[in-house]
């Protein structure tokens, strides 16, 4: 490709994946007949006749699932380079890195024991 | 190596459309969820634009952290938001604000092309190499930071 020549292989992957999905999208559009009805417009409930609002109330257990993920995903942030550099480096840092992760595992022991992670 | 000119302008050009545009549907969309979104959008374009400076782990970093968990801790914290309390105007104070930073930013960030050589190391081994040798302090203070933070996070949002 005319760009960034040594992910020649990951832009044809992903121009072949994404015009896979635009054609069969494309297809059905033209195949696909349409017709409407009272029954057909009507919000799908596995079935049944549906009750009831679609909108439920936020609940704050998401939130908290998010909250702990921030953290973790900065943590693994960190340990990318720290693993792409490894075999460059010696047991001192890998050592480092043991202490690094053990610091955030008493993080996820808090966590967990004060029911951040419960989800009933 | 450097972009060659041509894909380097047309990259330049249309994340920067795309960054404008996305600024300007969060300050003028009513919907605060389409907002985020629109912000979504601001923060892909922003680390996008490291790959003119060469900085490849930046990119990937900027995209992990930013659009994939600071803009869904936005958007569930949005989701607390009733719908029909949502801004129904069309405030053009806004826009006036949105074009003139705008403007401003325009003329007080175009700088000059610079040439970058590529090494025999990649940049995240680079990157890896320094954090564990010569910043290997901040790295383990950095640990007890994130340890603070969770710690101090959940202990606000339990109440």
């Amino acid at each position: 490709m005319f760009l960034l020549y040594e992910y020649d292989i990951f832009w044809t992957f992903l121009i072949i994946s994404n015009a896979i999905l635009i054609l069969a999208f494309l297809i059905f559009g033209v195949l696909v007949p349409i017709r409407k009805g009272p029954k057909k417009l009507s919000s799908y409930e596995s079935g049944i006749e549906p009750m009831g609002d679609a909108c439920l109330q936020f609940r704050i257990r998401y939130y908290m699932f998010a909250l702990v993920f921030i953290v973790f995903d900065v943590e693994t942030v960190f340990l990318y380079p720290w693993a792409m550099s490894f075999n460059v480096l010696g047991v001192p840092v890998f050592i480092e890195a043991f202490i690094f992760v053990l610091i955030l595992i008493v993080g996820s022991f808090y966590a967990w024991r004060k029911g951040a992670l419960e989800w009933s | 190596m450097d972009l060659p000119g041509p894909i380097h302008d047309f990259l330049l050009v249309f994340l920067g459309s795309g960054l404008i545009l996305g600024g300007l549907g969060v300050v003028l969309l009513t919907n605060p969820i389409y907002s985020t979104f629109s912000l979504g959008l601001v923060l892909v374009c922003i680390s996008l634009f490291y790959i003119l400076s060469n900085s490849h782990f930046v990119v990937a970093a900027q995209l992990l952290i930013y659009v994939g968990a600071i803009n869904v801790v936005i958007l569930f914290a949005v989701m607390f938001i009733n719908g029909s309390e949502y801004y129904k105007d069309f405030n053009l104070l806004t826009i006036g604000m949105a074009l003139l930073r705008w403007f401003v930013q325009i003329i007080w960030t175009t700088r000059s092309n610079q040439i970058i050589e590529q090494d025999l190391i990649s940049n995240s081994q680079q990157i890896g190499i320094h954090l564990a040798t010569d910043f290997f302090l901040p790295f383990e203070f950095i640990s007890i930071i994130l340890l603070v933070a969770l710690i101090g996070a959940i202990a606000v949002a339990r109440q």
